[in-house]
């Protein structure tokens, strides 16, 4: 039976590195992803709902149980979680069978056997991990997990070893299995195709702090900081300055400081949101040198390095690499703050 | 360390492992020095400093580190160059030759003398350190193949694109010095620790001595009236050396610790020897001839009746040397081979906890079951029998003493740290992961330590097992000192040949270097595994 988890001012000391306080939730059955850079926090983090880190403050539940608090620190057995590690962290000397087996004792033999077929893995029954590809130890990995029936299922960048061929297969698998079953899913993962594959809901995580969170659908559409558009989009952000009159001063022009805004602000241009086109000779306004043209359903999609960024644009005609390109708005431009206030 | 392998850590093993290495190691170390001042006729400044001025103290100091020294070089040149030329290179037989690596390591050192003593006048400097370098070179052969067979060849290979041959040579070589260094410094331990050859080589006609011949022999006259003083002074001497070897060994396990982690993603490519391929043949056949070939085909001569001058040598000989083998060791062997096993075994039980710890969470535990190495066998020996002899242990009615036991204790304090480093360095190439992995089923402490943590450490156990077994069977040191050990086939055979009994002790020998030979040969014979393995 799935349970919703609660994490509530969590923080958790490691070294010089701290995170938190974080707070989220996932309903039952819901599917939330952890996204950020390397050394987000983001490990730790899963970690600490895993019961493998004893968190420094903050309280964690699972359904109705506090599993970690100030005075309560449930051992990781008795969570009731599965956890799919990033290599599969499987256990060399045992099979794959006994894999299942000593995960889950009162699994019968058939059952197991019947598992390892869902996940294409019945002629390996016997077999060890040494001679399985990253793919099947992955898809190992996450039958252990998933075969003491656990509430909540915790997955650490699960494609993250696996190669691109496989990946379609094992997200299936993980969609197919976690839904069957209803499970709670947290993901962890820096991949935003990985987070959108199997999520619906993202924390963004940077430096220990919770950037934004909400539906994946809405953080991509209108993302709230510069951040979380340069991370989930590829987004390149150009800083600015503000001029005399209080207007907004960027390499595309001048614009009225978005209302409530105090914060600096950067200019955020996501993959598409600008025109390239042949620079002329004179051309003084924004512009770059072309690095790649693809392309793409009618028009063109040009790759321009302007400043220190990288620029995904739109160009109707095919530019030539190594030529100058000007640039112009094809939108209204976002302008966000890098991180919350 | 997560809290999770804390709350897996089986406490109480390790405990026992540490009282253990305290009662058995530290105490009876402890013990010396503290009779050094605070005996009867305790340590004082003078007695100090009549010791730095006492001659014949300096020049056994002397000759024992020109002795370390000059024999280590040797095993770095055999044992080293063996590896070097073995691992990784197309030198013909060489995944043969690879694992021969450690064969000199089950012969005894003093049957190596012997062999040679037969062969050449071995009272010399050179020869002695010869001697002791051959036996002692399977320390720098084995950690050396390690360090290779460890490195990751796309690494070498990025040395060769880049730097050219000799340079990606010389940067393997550089690789591996922390293994290189590490081995030299075991075989130069075992080295200036020995007695056992440097007195045989004495009967020989040899008329300088070492440090540990002269710690021995105060030992030995300390029945016949010999002053406290002057038993104390070869051991309050070697205080500051064994603290100076502490240091050395601290420092090697150290720079191992500091060394990356190389990965094994790719094994190191083929390294062509060109036209030394067939001449480079030369060195492991020196090598393994002089470790192995020689002393056995005396031993083997002996038990014909060379040394009765037997001509011809004869197979009917050869029966009655083995009958007057078993009459007069049979009993000796059957000690010998129940103590090494023992030993083996119950050094694996003290180890697997000590390396569990050290290798996860405590990486200082490491050094400190590591420096029983560094005291020599004789200190430790004769440590052990202050602290024990006429102890609380024979107030309470017991005999250990005087017991196998005892012995057995004394054997696993002196071999511990073999099997503990073995086991830390595998438990430090299982990943965490893994057992975090484990932490997560809902099985009992004991069903998860022994499934997840120990399972996975039973090669690298077997390995250890056979290595103390080894060494345990081939100890003579402790064998002369402590009660019971003197009932043990190699105790017997350095006797026996003083009296002209070469023909059994060369049965004997032949013996115990077959069990030697054939135990960790079992499971290859049974399961088809990798005698490199081993090695």
């Amino acid at each position: 039976m799935s349970q919703p988890v609660t994490v509530t001012d969590l923080a958790c000391q490691r070294g010089a590195f701290r995170l938190g306080p974080v707070a989220f939730d996932v309903a039952a059955g819901g599917r939330l992803a952890i996204v950020g850079p390397s050394g987000s926090g983001k490990t730790t983090l899963l970690r600490c709902i895993a019961g493998l880190e004893r968190a420094t403050s903050g309280t964690i539940r699972i359904g109705a149980n506090v599993v970690a608090d100030a005075r309560t620190h449930v051992a990781p057995d008795r969570r009731g979680l599965g956890l799919v590690f990033q290599d599969g962290a499987l256990w060399s000397h045992m099979t794959a069978l006994q894999h299942l087996r000593f995960a889950a004792p009162k699994l019968a033999e058939a059952d197991a056997l019947a598992l390892l077929a869902r996940a294409g893995l019945e002629s390996h029954a016997r077999r060890k991990p040494a001679t399985f590809s990253g793919g099947e130890a992955q898809r190992l990995g996450l039958l252990r997990a998933l075969a003491p029936d656990p509430a909540v299922l915790l997955l650490d960048e699960p494609l993250r070893s696996v190669d691109v061929h496989q990946r379609a297969t094992l997200v299936l698998l993980l969609r197919t299995l976690g839904d069957e079953r209803g499970l709670t899913t947290i993901l962890v993962t820096h991949d935003r195709d990985e987070a959108l594959a199997l999520a619906t809901d993202l924390v963004v995580l940077d430096g220990g702090r919770v950037m934004e969170r909400g539906p994946a659908v809405e953080l991509l559409q209108r993302p709230a900081t510069a951040f979380t558009a340069a991370f989930l989009l590829g987004a390149a952000c150009l800083p600015t300055t503000v001029g005399p009159t209080g207007r907004i001063v960027t390499p595309f022009g001048e614009f009225d400081r978005p209302g409530g805004s105090a914060a600096a602000l950067r200019l955020v241009l996501p993959p598409g949101s600008t025109i390239a086109a042949a620079a002329p000779a004179a051309h003084a306004g924004p512009g770059g040198r072309v690095l790649g043209c693809v392309p793409d359903a009618g028009s063109f999609r040009v790759q321009v390095a302007f400043e220190d960024q990288l620029l995904h644009s739109t160009a109707a005609a095919p530019l030539v690499v190594g030529s100058r390109a000007s640039l112009s708005l094809r939108q209204a431009p976002w302008l966000l703050p890098w991180q919350p206030s | 360390m997560t809290s999770t392998s804390r709350a897996l850590t089986v406490r109480w093993p390790l405990w026992l492992a540490l009282a253990f290495l305290a009662t058995f190691a530290a105490l009876p170390l402890a013990v010396l020095a503290a009779q050094t001042v605070l005996g009867p006729d305790g340590f004082t400044f003078e007695a100090w400093r009549a010791l730095l001025h006492d001659e014949n103290l300096g020049r056994q100091a002397g000759a024992t580190l020109q002795l370390g020294v000059a024999a280590t070089a040797i095993s770095l040149l055999l044992g080293g160059g063996h590896a070097w030329l073995t691992v990784g290179r197309d030198l013909p037989g060489a995944s043969l030759l690879a694992p021969l690596g450690i064969a000199p390591l089950v012969l005894p050192p003093i049957f190596v003398a012997m062999g040679f003593s037969e062969l050449m006048p071995a009272s010399g400097f050179w020869p002695c350190a010869f001697l002791l370098g051959v036996a002692h070179a399977p320390f720098v052969a084995v950690l050396a193949a390690r360090g290779l067979r460890a490195t990751d060849g796309r690494a070498y290979e990025s040395a060769l694109l880049l730097r050219g041959r000799g340079r990606a040579e010389t940067w393997l070589l550089r690789t591996i010095a922390p293994e290189l260094l590490a081995g030299c410094l075991l075989a130069f331990l075992f080295t200036v620790a020995d007695h056992g050859v440097p007195e045989f080589l004495t009967v020989k006609g040899k008329a300088w001595h070492t440090y540990a011949e002269g710690i021995m022999s105060r030992w030995a006259r300390r029945a016949v009236g010999t002053t406290f003083a002057e038993l104390q002074s070869p051991i309050v001497a070697a205080l500051p050396f064994l603290a100076a070897l502490g240091c050395l060994l601290w420092a090697a396990l150290k720079l191992r610790a500091d060394a990356p982690d190389r990965g094994v993603a790719r094994p190191l490519p083929l390294r062509p020897l060109g036209g030394w391929r067939w001449p480079a043949l030369l060195l492991p056949f020196a090598y393994l001839t002089a470790g192995v070939g020689v002393p056995v085909v005396v031993l083997a001569r002996w038990a014909l009746g060379s040394a009765q001058k037997r001509e011809p040598m004869s197979l009917q000989y050869l029966q009655q040397s083995f009958a007057k083998a078993m009459d007069q060791c049979a009993v000796h062997l059957g000690n010998s081979v129940a103590l090494a096993a023992g030993t083996a075994l119950l050094v694996l039980l003290l180890a697997v906890p000590l390396a569990r710890r050290s290798g996860r969470s405590s990486p200082r535990l490491e050094l400190a079951s590591a420096l029983p190495i560094a005291a020599p066998a004789i200190l430790l020996g004769i440590g052990l029998v202050r602290a024990f002899h006429d102890s609380w242990l024979r107030a309470l009615g017991n005999d250990f003493y005087s017991g196998f036991g005892f012995a057995a204790c004394g054997y696993v304090a002196r071999f511990l740290p073999f099997a503990a480093l073995t086991l830390t360095g595998q438990v430090r190439r299982l990943p965490v992961a893994a057992e975090e992995a484990g932490a997560l089923v809902a099985r009992s402490p004991v069903v998860r330590a022994f499934r997840l943590h120990l399972q996975p450490l039973a090669p690298a156990a077997w390995t250890a097992w056979v290595m103390v077994f080894v060494l345990a069977l081939r100890e003579l040191d402790l064998a002369v000192i402590l009660p019971a050990a003197n009932a043990t086939a190699v105790r017997r055979l350095a006797n026996a040949v003083h009296y002209q009994h070469e023909d059994w002790s060369g049965v004997i020998a032949l013996m115990l270097l077959s069990i030697a030979i054939v135990v960790p040969m079992l499971p290859s014979l049974i399961a088809g595994r990798r005698l490199a393995s081993l090695s």
